[in-house]
């Protein structure tokens, strides 16, 4: 023994084999108790990824569907829902495919699922189809007039605020309320049914904002610009929204 | 799935403006904001403690002991709601086996580890050798051995060993706070260093964090030592609480400015998120943020000290407003907390809109297990306070006789 150690305090020593026991212990135990197969591939254990293909399927995918209820899934597949799988709304069925007395699927029948998808949220793309579930038909379940599987509105709406209620609200405040939507797209009927088999047409070019405000004795009381001057590469609604043409 | 359009649809209602569809859900919520809470409990109590041994404030040495045992309560329970929040909360010890040195969040181990090994439980060690190689030879049976293991079957209290002992806790707390300073610091660091973060991405956040530690350590063991003093059916060392208030008063000054500049830092900046972050504390945050953390937390406790210290006011009403102060703090720390971890997601990263959080009660991530893991550490620190006696061995009924040495 080197003659330092016994110069030591007592409670130093002690203390000092109390770290050497539990290093040792430590370094013993270390191997043993890293996971087997850890650093193979990766700063991970590498059995992870075979426990992760093990897990159960929930989920069978809607062509699992199509051999035993077809009539449900060609209804789906002409629908506006056609892009939906049946399992987001009859909950995971892998085991109905597998069983089909034994395990039942759901059936979301009240007021507050479809809303998890149609409920009016400046989040969803405009045109996706939305709804204030506290305005719309209060009441009654959404099911009632709506088919899950073919949901249509059950009359062609009137108004272009019905799907694209977030311009239509922007445009009534904004300078131009009193400029109608089909001033400027030409929109066929078939739009209010079909939307994306009939597009609705947008303005092409700078001239036809021109027609109201470009320098000219047109008459108009829209505040009047240079056409040829006032920033000509562009197109207008890359600096100006349309449809609240005084944001900045 | 029930549960989950139950859980979703009145989400979608408080939502407004724009928010990207994975943003409705928050993924830290109650929980993870307990855990700043906790660890700053434990630097500030630790950091107070160093007052006495390195700073040789001698007012604050009846609340030394305390302040160790309160940070040692506390540092068992801080990292117990991550370990729940955790999906696999079985599985945590392997960081330290295989630690990734790239992760700040999986170094977190090591912080810890070092603090409660190499810092609080040494000094707590030196310091109680002396009591419990008293208290060790005073009893038998099984609470002997028990002191003996405790001791490390040390018996040496020689004035030259104990001196040695008083050397030793000088130099872990001069080691001790920096280290404090990490542990608080570090989380700061975790929220400070998130970049696509605009309410968290701050170099001053790990400063911001560690002086509310501060805050809030000094007020816990103010409260604690209000409370338990009597319950020892003790005296409240007046000159002490005094001194106590005054740290507290100090150091709160420090927070407040930091938070201060903080803000005016932001709004000078005035980058890109400003306004979604303005219209957030003045919607979604109001409440947490400017009534509690602002005004409770923060103005109303430093006015009242504020008065204490200009107008002579007799003592029984200074503690009484010392400890009302003192809760406010605690309050407003904790949702300082709750408002920069629940705060920092409850903006959309498109900067157009706002989500919500909604609590629930049972439940991992529920209120039930919060409250529980709060009371917790408070439970602990009695045990602690059985185990080893801030009063020193004579305190201990059983040790009749202390040998004088
Ligand atoms: C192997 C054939 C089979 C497959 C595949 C299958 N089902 Fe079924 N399904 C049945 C049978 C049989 C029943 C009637 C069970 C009963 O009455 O208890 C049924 C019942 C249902 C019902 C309830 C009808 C009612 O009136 O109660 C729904 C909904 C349903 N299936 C959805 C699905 C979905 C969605 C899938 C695809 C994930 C699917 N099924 C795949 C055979 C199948
Ligand atoms: C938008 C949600 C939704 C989708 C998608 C959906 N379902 Fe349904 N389904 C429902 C609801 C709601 C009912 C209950 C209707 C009722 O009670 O009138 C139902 C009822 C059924 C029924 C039994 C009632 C009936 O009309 O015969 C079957 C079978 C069924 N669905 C199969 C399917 C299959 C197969 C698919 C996928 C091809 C599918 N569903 C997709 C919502 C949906
Ligand atoms: C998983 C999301 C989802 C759920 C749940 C859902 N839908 Fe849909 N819904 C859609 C999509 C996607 C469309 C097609 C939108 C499009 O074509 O742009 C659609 C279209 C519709 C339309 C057509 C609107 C139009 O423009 O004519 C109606 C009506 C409708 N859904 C009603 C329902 C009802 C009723 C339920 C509940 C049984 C429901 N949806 C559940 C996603 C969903
Ligand atoms: C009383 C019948 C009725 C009930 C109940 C009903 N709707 Fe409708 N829904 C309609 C009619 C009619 C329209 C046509 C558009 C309009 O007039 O607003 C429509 C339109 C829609 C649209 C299309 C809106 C658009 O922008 O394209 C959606 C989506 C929709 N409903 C979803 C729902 C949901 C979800 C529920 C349940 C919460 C529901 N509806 C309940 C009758 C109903
Ligand atoms: C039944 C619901 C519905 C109604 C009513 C409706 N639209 Fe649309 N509209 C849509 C949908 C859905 C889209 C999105 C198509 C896409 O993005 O593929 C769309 C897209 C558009 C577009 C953009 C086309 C493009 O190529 O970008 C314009 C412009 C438009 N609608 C104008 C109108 C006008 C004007 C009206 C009223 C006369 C109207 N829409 C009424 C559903 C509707
Ligand atoms: C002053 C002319 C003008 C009026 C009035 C107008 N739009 Fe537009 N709209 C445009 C132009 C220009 C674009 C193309 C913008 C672009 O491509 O960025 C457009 C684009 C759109 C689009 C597709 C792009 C988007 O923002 O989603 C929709 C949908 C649309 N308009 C609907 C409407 C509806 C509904 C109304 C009536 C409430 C309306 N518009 C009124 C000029 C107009
Ligand atoms: C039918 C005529 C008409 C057409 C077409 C039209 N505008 Fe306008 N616009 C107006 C009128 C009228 C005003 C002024 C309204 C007011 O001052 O109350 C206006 C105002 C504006 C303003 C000024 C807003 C402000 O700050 O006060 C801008 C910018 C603008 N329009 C851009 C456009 C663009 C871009 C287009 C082409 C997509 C367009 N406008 C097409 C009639 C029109
Ligand atoms: C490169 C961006 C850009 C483009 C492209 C552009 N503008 Fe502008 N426009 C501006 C700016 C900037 C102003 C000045 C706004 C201000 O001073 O408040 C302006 C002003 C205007 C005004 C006058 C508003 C007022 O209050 O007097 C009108 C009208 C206008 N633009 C219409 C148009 C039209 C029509 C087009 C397409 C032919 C167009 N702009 C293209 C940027 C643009």
């Amino acid at each position: 023994m080197p003659n330092w150690i016994p110069n030591l305090p007592e409670q130093v020593r002690r203390l000092a084999l109390l770290v050497v026991v539990v290093v040792i212990a430590f370094l013993i135990v270390r191997p043993m108790l890293i996971p087997a197969g850890f650093g193979e591939q990766g700063h991970f254990r590498s059995g992870a990824l075979n426990d992760a293909v093990a897990h159960d399927y929930k989920y069978a995918g809607k062509a699992s569907c199509e051999e035993c209820h077809d009539d449900m899934t060609s209804m789906l597949a002409s629908g506006y829902h056609n892009n939906l799988s049946c399992e987001v709304c009859h909950g995971p069925l892998a085991g109905h495919v597998e069983e089909p007395e034994e395990v039942q699927p759901e059936f979301p029948r009240g007021r507050n699922f479809c809303p998890v998808c149609h409920e009016y949220l400046s989040a969803r793309p405009t045109g996706f189809p939305q709804i204030v579930s506290q305005s719309h038909n209060q009441l009654k379940a959404c099911i009632n007039c709506h088919e899950p599987h073919d949901p249509v509105p059950s009359e062609v709406p009137e108004k272009c605020s019905a799907c694209h209620g977030k311009i239509a609200r922007s445009k009534a405040v904004s300078h131009h309320a009193n400029v109608e939507c089909d001033f400027c797209h030409s929109v066929n009927e078939g739009h209010k049914t079909s939307p994306r088999e009939f597009r609705a047409a947008k303005p092409i070019d700078r001239n036809f904002c021109g027609q109201c405000h470009a320098d000219s004795e047109n008459g108009s009381d829209a505040p009047q610009i240079d056409l040829s001057s006032h920033e000509p590469r562009y197109v207008c609604w890359q600096c100006h929204y349309p449809h609240l043409p005084e944001a900045k | 799935m029930d549960e989950l359009i139950q859980h979703l649809y009145p989400l979608l209602k408080s939502v407004t403006g724009y928010i990207y569809p994975n943003e409705i859900e928050l993924h830290w919520g109650l929980l993870v904001s307990l855990y700043p809470y906790l660890t700053g409990l434990v630097a500030g109590a630790f950091i107070l403690a160093s007052l006495v041994k390195v700073f040789n404030v001698k007012e604050l040495q009846p609340t030394y002991r305390l302040s160790m045992l309160t940070a040692l309560a506390f540092l068992i329970v801080a990292p117990l709601p991550l370990l729940l929040h955790l999906g696999h909360p079985e599985k945590s010890y392997e960081i330290f086996l295989t630690p990734n040195t790239n992760s700040a969040m999986a170094m977190f181990g090591f912080v810890y580890a070092w603090y409660l090994m190499a810092v609080l439980l040494l000094e707590l060690w030196f310091d109680y050798r002396k009591d419990m190689v008293i208290i060790a030879k005073s009893s038998r049976g099984l609470k002997k051995w028990f002191y003996k293991i405790l001791s490390l079957f040390s018996k040496d209290i020689s004035d030259k060993s104990v001196a040695f002992d008083h050397k030793a806790v000088r130099i872990i707390t001069i080691i001790g706070i920096p280290s404090a300073f990490l542990l608080h610091g570090y989380v700061g660091f975790i929220f400070g260093s998130i970049k696509a973060n605009p309410w968290w991405s701050s170099v001053l956040m790990p400063i911001v964090f560690l002086f509310s530690a501060i805050v809030s350590g000094i007020a816990m063991v103010l409260l604690l030592y209000m409370v338990i003093t009597p319950i020892r059916k003790q005296q409240l060392d007046m000159i002490c609480l005094d001194k106590l208030a005054s740290y507290l008063f100090y150091i709160m000054i420090v927070d407040f400015s930091l938070e201060v500049l903080d803000f005016i830092h932001r709004v000078y900046e005035s980058e890109e998120s400003i306004k979604i972050l303005a219209s957030m504390v003045q919607t979604k945050l109001f409440g947490s943020l400017v009534i509690i953390q602002v005004i409770m937390g923060m103005i109303l406790p430093l006015a009242t000290i504020a008065g204490v210290k200009i107008f002579k006011v007799p003592a029984d009403l200074r503690k009484l407003l010392y400890f009302m102060s003192a809760i406010l703090v605690q309050i407003g720390i904790f949702s300082t907390r709750w408002n920069v971890v629940v705060g920092g997601q409850l903006f959309s990263k498109s900067f157009m809109g706002l989500t919500t959080y909604k609590m629930t009660f049972f439940g991992l991530e529920g209120l039930l297990i919060s409250i529980t893991l709060l009371i917790m550490p408070f439970f602990i620190l009695w045990i602690l306070m059985k185990i080893l006696p801030p009063g020193g061995s004579e305190t201990q009924e059983a040790a009749i006789q202390v040998p004088s040495p």
